[in-house]
């Protein structure tokens, strides 16, 4: 029998037979491996491993986006971001669809050689997603960027995300699978509070299925146990203090802020914006950006997907009027959204 | 595009360098780990070009084996789809 082997056996003598077990998992790494290895299928019928917040295009509010076409329209802009923010969504079409000057990158990097390039446009960063992707344009902000360089910032927070997750009665959550590189940033510390202050066990983990499921087992050892800790099976990479010199740097630029997640709404303290020193790189202050009203998209239940509280399956658009080809809300544009990975798996 | 890759560093002109994995280099970050903590021949994870963090060679060969693993599924779907 090999070690996967092992540890499923091991899941199906720990999970509790009397109940119901929910596990969460916060990051679409997390949850693409989950689907593509089957895993699912192997559980216990009774434990249910839920995708929940971990695709940072998915929450992006609309607004910003809407905000990112329109900017990318003017003649002096050249808007630059991630590949998938290309492509999602909005009641205005997507930046791919309706925007005019716009490139993709693959790093911050990228933006600065490109204003360095094009010293007679203002090229705008539309800098995305959770801390991972925050430490890297703090890191140039930290480097020195060019004055034609402005930083639009949608970063969101996952401990805020998680917060609120754990408040809802209706998901019911058992346990967490920590982000494996979102802790590297933070530090596996920094889940503490769900494990002391919520009692849930929270295991961080890696992306590779062996690793998963062994954070799996030491989910349900705490449950069988009546214990709730904050543990860490990713600890070759994860450090429990997390990378201190990235959080000096992100604090230094950034400061957190209430924003709004795309189909959830408003949550205090859950992203993150440019100190007010650096107003002067601000794309939102710079160009006066207003926030558009953010529109329902009709069928989509992406910000149910999103919180756990439906799978992708249950959206009457799923597969039928919503494909990756020709995605009709968020959660299907990334191979980090539930309903991308669930499309090719399910 | 919240993946993180484990790389090799071979060359470093703190706080950029570049690293390289399965034969492709590339320019790096390593503003976010601190000067003189890591060396050439060090293993990082690159995460949107830069280094978040250092790993030993057995996590980096380990992480490469599970990505192998997720790729070799993805493409039997596609194949499947
Ligand atoms: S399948 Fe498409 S429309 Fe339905 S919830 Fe997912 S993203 Fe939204």
């Amino acid at each position: 029998m090999n070690k996967s082997e092992n540890l499923i056996k091991h899941i199906h003598s720990l999970v509790p037979k009397d109940r119901k077990v929910k596990i969460m998992n916060v990051c679409g790494s997390h949850e693409h491996t989950i689907a593509f290895s089957g895993m699912r299928s192997l559980m216990p019928q009774n434990l249910e491993l839920i995708p929940g917040p971990g695709c940072p295009v998915c929450v992006c509010p609309e607004s910003d986006i809407i905000n990112a076409i329109k900017l990318s329209k003017r003649d002096d802009v050249i808007l630059v971001t991630y590949g998938d923010m290309l492509r999602v969504p909005t009641q205005q079409g997507s930046i791919r669809a309706e925007g005019k000057n716009f490139r993709m990158i693959t790093s911050p990097f990228e933006a600065i050689a490109i204003a360095k390039n094009h010293s007679d446009k203002k090229i705008i960063f539309f800098s995305i997603g959770f801390e991972t992707t925050t430490a890297p344009t703090a890191a140039i902000l930290e480097m020195g960027i060019p004055d034609n360089l402005y930083i639009l910032s949608s970063h969101r927070l996952t401990p805020a995300i998680m917060e609120i997750l754990v408040k809802d009665a209706d998901i019911g959550i058992d346990g967490f699978i920590a982000p494996g590189h979102v802790s590297a940033i933070v530090g596996s510390n920094a889940w503490n509070v769900f494990s002391e202050k919520y009692g849930i066990p929270t295991v961080v983990a890696g992306f590779e299925a062996e690793n998963l499921l062994l954070g799996i087992v030491d989910i349900l050892r705490q449950i069988k146990e009546g214990i709730a800790e904050t543990t860490n099976v990713y600890s070759n990479v994860v450090r429990p203090e997390g990378n201190t010199q990235a959080q000096r740097i992100m604090h230094k630029y950034f400061e957190v802020s209430n924003v709004n997640w795309r189909g959830i709404g408003y949550i205090p303290d859950s992203g993150l914006e440019l100190k007010s020193e650096y107003s002067a790189r601000d794309a939102r202050k710079v160009f006066e950006l207003k926030e558009v009203k953010e529109e329902k998209i009709p069928g989509c239940i992406c910000g149910e997907v999103i919180l756990g509280k439906a799978y992708p399956s249950k959206c009457k658009l799923f597969k039928k009027a919503c494909t990756p080809q020709s995605p009709t809300g968020p959660c299907m544009v990334s191979q980090e959204g539930s309903c991308n990975i669930w499309y090719k798996t399910n | 595009m919240c993946v993180g890759v484990p790389m090799q560093v071979v060359e470093i002109n703190y706080p950029s360098g570049v690293a390289e994995a399965r034969g492709v280099k590339r320019n790096i970050g390593l503003q976010l780990l601190p000067e003189g903590d890591v060396n050439i021949g060090d293993h990082v994870i690159v995460h949107v070009g830069f280094a978040i963090e250092k790993v030993d060679e057995k996590m980096a060969d380990e992480i490469w084996k599970g990505f192998d693993e997720i790729f070799r599924l993805m493409d039997e779907e596609d194949e499947g789809a």
